[in-house]
């Protein structure tokens, strides 16, 4: 083919300034560490790396969100242990004042430290956090959950949860509202109550009660009524009788699928109310307490009152203790669960920025022989040019 | 005698003039679009000499242009082309670097949007926190903003570079007109070989703006054509281009033919060179990518502005609209003589597209064409108020009175992320709480629970009138005291906008309340729905997020734009292919001169040298007859 002298320059020109973009490509990626440096280079690549910085991104923002949750559920779990402790101390101090060796000076000293302990109650319960907001007043942050007139306590937050977001599509409450932890607590055992009446001239000491059969039991509000000291009927809400027996003491009075034990010798015409458990707060079942305490014991009836009315708040306290056991199980599975979601997100995140360092990372060791091996070709390219174009036939003239 | 002098004459003279050649193609050596030029050389027929015939020396017949017309039309192809990708390849580049690069892209600022709304979501009362939001919010609006600006700049190039490609092609056809002329006057028996290099040197430069096809006539003059065989040179005489303001939008260039029939548009028709180039990027990436961007613009704003609107801010108000953005563009033709008027809605962001759309009314009806395909959109509705068109997540409402023929262009995407404002600057007016909670009574006996608050309907006027849900009975429940409805289990109950679902056994009496949610600041349900607007599908039929919507986008416009590359590089190759080609064929090779020099020095100084002879012959002749 015949070669132009044009056609020989342009040609080594253009050679070496493909060489030369080359270099300058292969240099910037390695002077950036990027294998990708325009999005068209790889296209694909590129949405891809896109697609997992964002979500790289979303993890270090679950990653501080669960920060959160943990930090809040720690101070809420602190909180609870703090309440825990002191309905404990009430309930052994409950213990202390039913016992036949008090005298009524002494459970009057104690009806007063268990007051005292209900106010810490209601302290802990209208606990702020750093910020100023209620811990346990549901969305209510501004609002103090516990509000006290007298023996009687308001619940003046809202039953709202918060959530957050701790991962993809998974999120977690960061609190508990105060209407579940002291507020919607059953009383008695759960499901009846079983309380004598005020009036009773007898000494019928309420025991230890139990649903036998939740299929027969109908919620109904039934009256107890000794006909005699050895006989009674049981009464429903309207008045008919469901049953009648004779009674000894330490009978198990039973019916429509409950019992209880019965003991002490109860008067003609004393009545025991059952009635289903409704929700009464912590602070009133402490209070209720206390005012049990404080009554003034003279006689085995006036002792049999007492014992009984303290032993109908143990149960209350027993279910206040349960519930926050409940609660302190449920922030425990909430904390391991952000745990475990702290770690997932960690485990992915390496493996989402392992697979982004292979989309859009240099391989160096590649890039540098390819390198060298551009810059010896072009030192080649440049040296052959010089050379052919000092070769010309004017040379010789 | 005489012979001989005149015989070496005539080769001293062919010689001179073949020197005086070699002389111009040094000279030429570097001349690009220069020809070699070649002396072809003939015995001169002489005279006879009884029954011998000897010739009567040399002469150039004629001076060759090394040229191979199949070559040069390979070089103005390839020229074509490689103008074509080089200038698609310098703007699709651009477009692709600004989308997907990490400070003007979209993607950190809708990341960082969401992940402070996470913030935000973790501490809803934080007031410094909901400032920072607002903060991002700015940002993103600006995100958008910039980066439709940043197109809008690309567009108003392509317009700039376009009139200058116009004005570039019109000097050159003028100029081909004048060599033409040139030519005609030297004849075509001359060869007027520095005349016809200079206008393929023309044609050349003029197949690097678009594509030409051209025809010699008898005169030796050369016809240009370009689109779909528009003349622009016939002879001497010219046909000018021009650009206009195109029928939509005056502040978009489209190219026209000024023809004697009046201009001709030529946007469609024109390919290849920088003004094809051009005008592919317009069609090809910047209108999609407006559209895209203002398709996922308008999806943003819409969701989020939905879901802000069904929560409460702090004071206890309806969060209002977050971001504004403009309606759809109307665009009346210039060639409307009507009074006809069209103002359209989004209607439906599943079926919305973003693209441009073409409204024509053809004296009776209205018939809706998309406008960067023409593919006819059906139109259902009778376009008054109450009745609008409904066409591909549109709206339209027609007025006034249009007459046949007129047309209005609908932009649906393209300006839209332009027009996008952060409209809260108070940071308590973010709407982060739901608007009403529900809360069972404190002295229920049953064990029902409720849950899961959503609000269905936050344009229900009574949304935020308090509601009471009592049973009537285990399986049977009222609503502010009136109806009897059946309960079941786990069953959503829907009152005044809002859906609770209640699980559990309920008791007689037991209540449930459904109210206001005022004084909630540490309610964070809407900061969580309004998290979700990033992922949630919404175009497309619900199958692709706004997330995913502009790494389409970005995917999309990266595509082409590797496309393109590929397509640079190989037309550069095939363009350096044909090139050589042509200058093997044509250019100067300075040894192939100098050898040349040589040749015809010698030959040159062979032929003085018969002169000499003749002269010592003819002194011969005298010495011997003198004496």
């Amino acid at each position: 083919m015949r070669i132009s002298t044009q056609g020989a320059f342009l040609n080594g020109l253009q050679a070496m300034q493909r060489l030369q973009e080359a270099l300058d490509y292969t240099q910037r990626q390695i002077s950036s560490g990027r294998r990708i440096l325009n999005p068209s280079d790889d296209p694909i690549g590129s949405a891809r790396a896109i697609e997992l910085r964002e979500a790289i991104s979303r993890l270090d923002q679950f990653d501080r969100n669960a920060t959160i949750v943990n930090n809040r559920l720690s101070q809420e779990e602190s909180a609870l242990s703090s309440i825990n402790n002191v309905i404990q101390r009430v309930r052994e101090l409950a213990l202390q004042a039913n016992n036949a060796t008090q005298s009524n000076e002494s459970r009057g000293l104690i009806a007063i430290e268990m007051r005292e302990h209900l106010e810490n109650l209601v302290q802990l319960a209208n606990q702020q956090d750093g910020n100023g907001s209620y811990l346990f007043s549901g969305n209510l942050e501004g609002t103090q959950p516990v509000a006290r007139m007298g023996s009687s306590f308001t619940y003046n937050g809202d039953q709202g949860q918060r959530f957050i977001q701790i991962g993809e599509g998974r999120q977690v409450s960061d609190s508990d509202p105060g209407s579940s932890v002291f507020f919607q607590i059953r009383n008695g055992n759960g499901t009846f109550t079983a309380l004598a009446d005020p009036g009773n001239t007898g000494t019928g000491l309420i025991g230890a009660g139990s649903l036998v059969d939740p299929t027969v039991y109908d919620q109904d509000q039934y009256t107890v009524q000794f006909i005699d000291p050895n006989n009674y009927e049981v009464l429903d809400s309207l008045g008919g009788t469901v049953a009648t027996a004779s009674y000894q003491s330490g009978d198990t009075i039973a019916f429509r699928g409950i019992e209880f034990s019965l003991s002490g010798e109860p008067a003609a015409g004393d009545q025991f109310i059952v009635a289903p458990s409704r929700f009464q707060d912590m602070f009133s079942t402490i209070d209720k307490l206390a005012t049990a305490v404080e009554r003034t014991v003279n006689d085995s009836v006036s002792r049999v009152e007492m014992n009984n009315a303290i032993n109908a708040s143990l149960l209350d306290i027993d279910q206040a203790l349960g519930n926050i056991l409940d609660v302190r199980t449920q922030v425990g599975a909430r904390l391991a669960a952000t745990e475990n979601q702290i770690d997932s997100n960690g485990s992915f995140k390496l493996t989402m920025q392992s697979t982004l360092a292979d989309i859009q990372d240099l391989d160096y060791a590649e890039a540098i022989s390819r390198l060298s091996l551009e810059s010896t070709t072009l030192e080649a390219a440049q040296q052959s040019f010089i050379r052919t174009q000092q070769l010309s036939l004017f040379n010789y003239f | 005698m005489p012979d001989l002098l005149n015989t070496s004459l005539t080769g001293m003279l062919a010689f001179q003039r073949a020197l005086d050649l070699t002389g111009h193609n040094i000279a030429n050596a570097n001349t690009p679009g220069y020809s070699r030029q070649v002396a072809e050389f003939t015995a001169r027929i002489g005279g006879g000499s009884g029954s011998t015939y000897v010739g009567g020396g040399t002469q150039i017949s004629t001076i060759k242009r090394m040229y191979d017309a199949l070559l040069v039309e390979q070089l103005r192809i390839s020229a074509t082309g490689q103008a074509r990708f080089s200038a698609l390849n310098n703007l699709a580049g651009r477009v692709d670097s600004l989308l997907a690069d990490a400070d003007t892209g979209l993607n950190t600022g809708l990341q960082n949007f969401f992940n402070t709304m996470q913030d935000v979501a973790n501490d809803p009362a934080e007031i410094p926190t909901r400032q920072a939001l607002l903060g991002e919010a700015d940002g993103i609006a600006n995100r958008f903003r910039s980066l439709d600006q940043r197109l809008d700049t690309l567009e108003n190039e392509v317009n700039e570079r376009l009139t200058l490609a116009v004005d570039d092609i019109n000097r050159i056809a003028s100029q081909i007109a004048d060599v033409n002329d040139k030519i005609a006057v030297a004849g075509v028996g001359a060869r007027p070989n520095d005349l016809l290099d200079r206008r393929d040197a023309l044609v050349l430069e003029l197949s690097g703006l678009v594509s030409v096809s051209t025809t010699i006539q008898d005169d030796g003059a050369m016809n240009v054509f370009v689109g779909s065989g528009q003349s622009l040179v016939l002879g001497t005489n010219v046909q000018r281009f021009g650009v206009r303001a195109s029928e939509f939008d005056p502040t978009r260039v489209s190219v026209v033919y000024e023809g004697a029939s009046g201009s001709t548009p030529l946007d469609t028709a024109l390919s290849g060179g920088t003004l094809g180039g051009l005008l592919e990027f317009r069609s090809r990436v910047l209108d999609p990518s407006r559209q895209s961007l203002g398709q996922t613009a308008v999806a943003f704003v819409n969701q989020f502005n939905t879901q802000h609107n069904a929560g409460m801010d702090l004071r206890g108000n309806l969060g209002g609209d977050f971001f504004s953005i403009d309606p759809p563009r109307v665009l009346y033709s210039s060639n409307n003589t009507g009074g006809g008027t069209a103002t359209a809605a989004i209607d439906d962001l599943g079926a919305f597209t973003g693209a441009d759309y073409v409204l024509e009314f053809d004296g009776a009806s209205y018939s809706l064409t998309r406008a960067d395909n023409g593919q006819s959109i059906p139109l259902t509705g009778s376009g008054t108020a109450a009745d609008p068109f409904l066409a591909d997540g549109m709206s339209i409402e027609v007025g006034g009175a249009p007459a046949a023929g007129d047309r209005v262009m609908i932009r649906t995407g393209h300006n839209a992320a332009g027009t996008i404002e952060n409209l809260i600057s108070d940071p308590r007016s973010i709407a982060l709480a739901a608007p009403t909670r529900a809360q069972s009574s404190l002295a229920n006996i049953g064990d029902a629970t409720v849950s899961q608050l959503t609000v269905v309907d936050a344009e229900d006027p009574a949304l935020l009138t308090p509601a009471v849900i009592e049973f009537t009975s285990p399986t049977t429940y009222s609503i502010n005291g009136a109806g009897n409805f059946t309960y079941t289990d786990g069953d959503p109950i829907v009152v005044n906008g809002t859906s609770v679902t209640i699980n559990g056994v309920p008791a007689v009496g037991d209540q449930f309340t459904i109210e206001p949610n005022y004084g909630a600041s540490g309610d964070n349900s809407n900061a969580l729905l309004l998290n979700d607007v990033q992922s949630t599908g919404v175009l497309d039929g619900g199958a692709i997020s706004i997330g995913e919507s502009y790494g389409q986008l970005v995917a999309s416009v990266g595509g082409t734009a590797h496309q393109i590359q590929s397509g640079l590089a190989a037309q550069n190759v095939v363009y350096t292919n044909a090139e050589e080609a042509v200058l093997s064929k044509s250019a100067v090779n300075l040894d192939e001169e100098a050898a040349n020099l040589i040749r015809y020095q010698q030959a040159y100084q062979a032929a003085a040298q018969v002169v000499n002879v003749t002269k010592t012959l003819f002194d011969s002749l005298i010495a011997a007859t003198s004496r």
